[in-house]
């Protein structure tokens, strides 16, 4: 635990860092406090408080539905979040997993896996992505392992990498000898290594994937209504940017904030534990 | 992106020549949206027809007055046999296409069978199949042979497709434009610019304009910010766009009957939807007057109760519906569901407004315990495998006249039959309105044929929608209808 802290402080001694972290701070709150705090029900329509401006009724004034930006706003990120969280657990489990087995193996397992690896990283994600929401609906049930599964890729690159960097030193070679599994060898020799690694990649990841389910929810594939949500209420009121900005900007900032937050914090998490964080590959 | 690039290269070249022209020559400048991607086509039967400029470049036999009733255009009368299954066409005298031909009634003979061409593939063969043949009976008169009888035939003549081309010109019509219209084609290029000039041998008086150009501009923004530039005289918006229009003094904004309508589709031939009942309850506890307001903006729309005719359309039957939440509680409990039901609805982001739409839909029907899993599916293809496929779905229609649309989408087996609505009594209806000569006959039957859609039929049709236009100020002659409505000849530019 003393690991953990000397972490958190040397984050927050960084200015990025700790604006990083406040801002996700503050985002967590949001989200988690935000069903107990709204004064409107986000899906009620009101035809006679259509696009209002920013008022002391209306904090963020309201859409063209008539339904409160504020509240939208405030519980925008929930969704969302929830599936990005899932679809991180879910790539870097089976990412991580797949990358250290291959690693191990070694030969023509190694080179095969990742043949395939390569060629599925090839496709962009969104168009695998849409190509299975049009196939199975867009759901929440359906969008988490897509994510995971497509984000996951790239993981195993990184997990890859990062336990070849072990497999030939001593200490793996002796457990080899001592005759253990290749399953112990990866839980109790590998993985403490590349913790680390894979954690910064999972907190990124995590930012990707809220970007991903964002944008979907802004060509109208992700977040269904009446669950509000940032990318679907950006979508809505693009184009009426100029005469009703309020319905835009306050789902923009909040996207932005938090994705800046954890980019920010993640930096600098990084830069403690002495890693260089992974940059985007092309799947991202 | 670069069609955006081109074309706003070519407008600002466009404006360096309006102000070396403009004291010489009157030039209304408008756009075309691309929506056909280049294929706009100078056809004016084809599935990509252009009808913009169709609308300039030809004539129909008969066109709307401002009322939207039948009215003289290439014919100056029409009689139909005691069984309305011929008609007689008489001809205006004297007209002559863009290349000095005489019009008479083998063009007319030409045009109208063209239409069946399966070779063509036009939309309006659905429409118009009925035309048996055309007979000239001299070169003035034309007598269309019916293969059943259909007393409303002057009406579907009035389609904005229905044009009259020249004899044999089928094979080159398309880039060609010759028709009889007040203008001519000077150049046509649909991803470019496109020239019209004034005909000034027009039958009804020569053009009082010089010269219309379109531009091609994808983007409705770019159109936007063209017309805000002065570069457009003419332009159509969406609600969302008024603002930037309304209380500038030099432009003004049209609002005006058209009808288009979005509309939630259950389909009769799926389980729960098999029982009319419960199509019945999704449809009357809806709120319509708050759903057009929530929509498109109180006085921008007229709320109907699921006709599909168009609002102005002198067939459509005056029908009244407030919201009867309790109503539709009694028949889900009848029905088999007192708790409320579940249902799906799928909808795309297809157009602006039609998830909205949906939305709205959500929220109302919650009243009563209809609780609506809304399925966003992708726009692209959305037509081709989701709509008529998925159980409910929201369509969307632009505005077509009575018998055209009860025909098309509610006639047991029509391709388009979107509701699978199936109902020989309502055939039958349509069949007996066809062959109905006298005008208050004919518009009784058609009127009880929407009834019955609103007693059983699957589609929820809240309110028809106002089409938005703005000009510049100094247009003159464009009344507040709908496009196919405007006398191209008489429109005018008047500095102010």
């Amino acid at each position: 635990m003393t690991g953990l802290r000397a972490t958190l402080a040397y984050v927050l001694r960084q200015p990025s860092g700790a604006v990083g972290l406040v801002l996700v701070a503050v985002h967590l709150l949001i989200a988690l406090a935000a069903p107990f705090i709204i004064p409107y029900d986000a899906a009620t329509q009101n035809a006679a408080a259509i696009l209002e401006p920013p008022s002391l009724t209306h904090l963020f004034g309201t859409d063209r539905l008539g339904r409160d930006v504020f509240s939208r706003t405030l519980l925008g990120g929930r969704e969302a979040m929830l599936i990005s969280t899932l679809s991180a657990i879910c790539a870097m489990a089976w990412g991580s997993l797949l990358g250290i087995v291959v690693a191990l193996a070694g030969g023509l397992l190694d080179a095969a896996v990742m043949r395939v690896v390569d060629a599925m990283v090839a496709i962009p994600w969104i168009l695998l992505v849409m190509l299975f929401v049009a196939a199975l609906g867009s759901s929440t049930a359906a969008l988490i392992p897509l994510l995971g599964f497509s984000y996951g890729l790239s993981v195993v690159y990184l997990a890859r990498s990062a336990a070849l960097d072990f497999v030939a030193r001593d200490f793996v070679l002796a457990a080899q000898v001592r005759g253990e599994s290749r399953w112990t060898i990866a839980v109790k020799e590998l993985s403490p290594n590349i913790r680390d690694s894979l954690a910064v990649q999972g907190a990124m990841q995590w930012s990707w994937i809220f970007l991903a389910v964002s944008s979907l929810s802004f060509l109208g594939m992700g977040v269904a209504p009446p669950t509000p949500d940032w990318g679907q209420m950006i979508a809505d009121a693009r184009g009426i940017m100029r005469t009703a900005p309020w319905t835009v900007v306050w789902p923009m900032v909040f996207l932005s904030s938090l994705i800046i937050g954890v980019n920010l914090a993640v930096d600098a998490w990084a830069k403690a534990l002495g890693i260089e964080r992974l940059g985007r590959t092309p799947q991202s | 992106m670069l069609r955006f690039v081109i074309a706003a290269a070519v407008i600002s070249g466009a404006v360096t020549f309006t102000a070396a022209e403009a004291a010489a020559e009157k030039v209304f400048r408008r756009a075309n949206d691309l929506s056909y991607g280049g294929k706009e086509s100078l056809d004016p039967i084809s599935a990509t027809r252009f009808y913009e400029v169709n609308d300039m470049v030809y004539s129909r036999l008969v066109r709307q007055d401002d009322n939207g009733e039948p009215a003289p255009e290439l014919a100056t009368a029409w009689t139909s046999n005691d069984t309305a299954t011929e008609w007689t066409i008489a001809l205006q005298s004297g007209v002559t296409f863009h290349d000095g031909s005489a019009f008479d009634a083998a063009d007319v003979k030409y045009t109208l069978e063209r239409i069946k061409d399966p070779a063509l593939e036009s939309p309006l063969a659905s429409v118009l199949d009925f035309i048996e043949r055309v007979d000239v009976v001299d070169p003035a008169t034309a007598k269309i042979v019916l293969s059943k009888p259909h007393a409303g035939l002057p009406l579907l003549l009035m389609d904005y497709r229905v044009r009259m081309i020249p004899e044999g010109s089928g094979a080159s019509i398309a880039t060609t434009g010759i028709g009889t219209g007040p203008f001519k084609i000077e150049s046509y290029d649909p991803e470019g610019q496109t020239v019209l000039v004034a005909n000034e041998v027009y039958w009804e008086g020569s053009p009082k304009l010089d010269k219309v150009v379109f531009t091609a501009i994808p983007d409705s923004e770019a159109r936007n910010q063209a017309m805000m530039a002065g570069q457009l005289n003419f332009n159509t918006l969406t609600l969302d766009q008024i603002p930037q229009f309304k209380d500038n003094p030099a432009f003004s904004v049209q609002n005006y009957p058209a009808g288009g309508w979005f509309g939630l589709v259950f389909r009769t031939d799926t389980a729960p939807y098999t029982d009319a009942r419960i199509r019945k309850a999704m449809r009357i506890p809806v709120d319509r007057a708050e759903m057009m307001k929530l929509m498109v903006g109180e006085g921008n729309g007229v709320t109907g109760c699921d006709q599909p005719v168009k609002a102005n359309d002198p067939f459509r039957a005056p029908l009244d519906c407030p919201p009867d939440p309790e109503g539709a509680k009694k028949l889900l409990a009848e029905a088999g569901y007192p708790e409320g039901i579940d249902i799906e609805v799928h909808t795309a982001d297809l157009e602006p407004g039609m998830v909205r739409f949906a939305e709205v839909y959500q929220q109302q029907a919650a009243k009563v315990g209809i609780r609506v899993k809304l399925t966003l599916a992708p726009s692209d293809g959305y037509w081709d495998d989701v709509w008529m496929k998925v159980p409910a779905a929201i369509t969307s229609w632009s505005a077509r006249p009575a018998d055209q649309i009860l025909n098309e989408a509610y006639r047991t087996g029509s391709a388009w039959n979107e509701s699978y609505y199936a109902n020989s009594a309502y055939d039958q209806i349509l069949d007996k309105a066809r062959a109905t000569l006298d005008f208050a006959g004919a518009r009784a039957l058609y009127q009880e044929a929407q009834r019955i859609l609103f007693e059983e039929g699957g589609t929820f049709i809240p309110y028809q929608q106002n089409g938005l236009r703005v000009l510049t100020r100094d247009v003159q002659g464009i009344k507040p209808l709908d496009e196919d409505y405007i006398r191209w000849h008489l429109v005018d530019l008047i500095p102010k």
